[in-house]
């Protein structure tokens, strides 16, 4: 079975046509690909048709993409609480180091990457 | 005042070559790429072999929006502003005026279809933008940075001819200097050959491929598909002086009209047809004597061949000029033909060499003045005609430029 990474890089390279070995676990999805909104659509349609057999639930782009990311500081700085706190409680499928990669990151523009949506699948997958 | 408009800029994919000399060399030597299609053994056709659009374009994410016929749309016209010169920044203003067709392959587009229910799963997000006509339109200026007045034309196989005449006009009457104007088609998938032989307008005769595409001969039986695409940088005279620009041709006039007759068959008296050649010729300020050449429609349909061998012996009488067809060396190129027509008969008028009709043997009229051996022969004034299904015509006026 082609594991997750494989799977993402074959289909990132197919989507946004580009060689595969541009791809690696450490790639910014929109910073160093330019991945625009129309590219991500693509990107859901197609994890869901790849992983679907193997998922507890359908993939939803708002989470994968981390497209409140910035609400959700906003929303802490509301409430009060701290950003990797409340980020950890929103997406509970990365972890804290990352959370605070993440934080730091910020400033250089989208963070997400590949390896995010690895984590995002991993922790909806029913073998998990 | 009406400005002059001159073509500094071609691109073509055809089975004939690129390029207008490889063009001319293939015509020369009879070489022709018919072979049986490999959905029906009953169908001829002329493909492209081993077109990848991604050796013209480069590598490009919105590649995979583009059916066949918009790829080579695509392609040509990626071409045509490199050829012309024009750089991205240099394109900024200039217009885009596109023909393009259906995408009819439904068995590539849906192969799970069953009993009226496909599956979609498979399908990308936006798979819509495959057969969206302005999509071809929209992935060229999202390469060239062309943002200028433009038109994607849908007026079945008079379009590309039709599109290249409508930038003509905008860059006669003032309305822009540059424009990127042609089309592409491709409709030799399944679904594109069922279409065409269910309406029995294809040659199912069991002849050798390279006999089948026979325009206005006795035997002829119904046309030949072929695919490709080609688009040309339309300029204003002024502009391609001051730049000095290469000069391909002149386009002098432009006419179009409907039947409003029938969904497939040409009006018969061709009285529309005829309406269309008169206002290009009118446009051009030029008299029947004074046409050179006709790049005929010339589809080897029984009843189009009928109508214009009739029509261009009405018009011409007894000053009948050369009549060529390229579809007997191509195939017919739907919304496209028009396009790849005018990049024969530019190269024609270049190289001063002009194709027989090929299968010709017993042409169906004894007083057109049909091209029957290669001639050499220097000519001026051309005119090309497309009549497509609906009863869509477009003639077209082109000149050699001399200078």
């Amino acid at each position: 079975m082609v594991d997750t990474f494989t799977n993402i890089q074959e289909i990132l390279s197919e989507i946004l046509d580009i060689e595969p070995d541009e791809v690696s676990e450490d790639t910014y999805v929109i910073r160093d690909l330019g991945a625009e909104s129309i590219d991500l659509l693509e990107l859901a349609v197609a994890l869901n048709t790849a992983f679907k057999s193997g998922l507890k639930s359908e993939i939803i782009d708002d989470e994968i993409f981390l497209r409140f990311l910035r609400e959700y500081m906003t929303e802490a700085d509301q409430a009060g609480k701290e950003h990797a706190g409340y980020l950890k409680e929103k997406y509970p499928f990365f972890s804290e180091t990352r959370i605070d990669e993440m934080l730091s990151d910020l400033s250089s523009g989208p963070v997400l990457k590949v390896s995010d949506l690895i984590d995002y699948i991993h922790s909806r997958s029913i073998a998990v | 005042m009406a400005k002059r408009v001159v073509i500094t800029g071609v691109g073509v994919v055809s089975a004939l070559g690129h390029l207008f000399e490889q063009i001319i060399r293939n015509l020369k030597a009879g070489d022709v790429f018919f072979e049986r299609s490999v959905f029906d053994e009953a169908v001829v056709v002329c493909p492209i072999q081993n077109f990848n659009i991604r050796d013209i374009t480069g590598r490009n994410k919105n590649i995979k929006y583009l059916n066949r016929g918009a790829q080579f749309a695509v392609a040509s016209a990626v071409m045509a502003l490199k050829h012309a010169g024009f750089t991205n920044s240099m394109s900024q203003t200039a217009g885009l005026f596109i023909g393009q067709g259906p995408n009819l392959d439904m068995d590539g587009e849906f192969p799970e279809i069953k009993i009226g229910s496909v599956d979609w799963e498979p399908h990308s997000a936006l798979w819509i933008l495959k057969f969206l006509p302005n999509t071809a339109a929209s992935v060229i200026a999202a390469m060239t940075g062309i943002h200028g007045e433009n038109l994607t034309v849908g007026t079945a196989c008079s379009a590309s001819l039709q599109a290249i005449g409508e930038g003509y006009r905008k860059i006669k009457d003032g309305y822009l200097d540059v424009a990127l104007c042609g089309g592409g088609d491709s409709r030799l998938s399944k679904g594109g050959i069922t279409a065409y032989k269910k309406a029995h307008a294809l040659c199912t005769d069991n002849i050798s491929p390279c006999e089948a595409s026979r325009p206005f001969d006795d035997k002829r039986n119904g046309f030949v598909p072929g695919e490709g695409g080609a688009c040309f940088v339309l300029e204003s005279l002024e502009q391609a002086l001051e730049r000095h620009a290469e000069i391909y041709g002149e386009i002098c006039g432009f006419g179009a009209s409907m039947d409003g007759y029938n969904m497939t068959a040409p009006e018969p008296d061709g009285k529309w047809a005829e309406k269309a050649v008169r206002g290009a010729l009118k446009e051009a300020g030029i008299s029947t004597d004074q046409v050179d050449a006709v790049s005929s429609h010339g589809t080897g349909t029984l009843l189009n061949d009928q109508m214009e061998a009739e029509l261009i012996q009405r018009l011409y009488g007894d000053h009948c000029p050369h009549v060529i067809a390229v579809k007997s060396w191509i195939g017919h190129l739907a919304s496209a033909c028009g396009s790849i027509e005018l990049a024969v008969c530019l190269a024609a008028l270049r190289h001063k060499y002009f194709p027989e009709i090929r299968n010709l043997n017993h042409p169906c009229s004894e007083q057109v003045n049909f091209v029957r051996t290669g001639q050499s022969v220097e000519l001026n004034t051309m005119v090309i005609e497309n009549f497509g299904f609906g009863g869509q015509n477009s003639v077209l006026v082109v000149k050699k430029w001399t200078g």
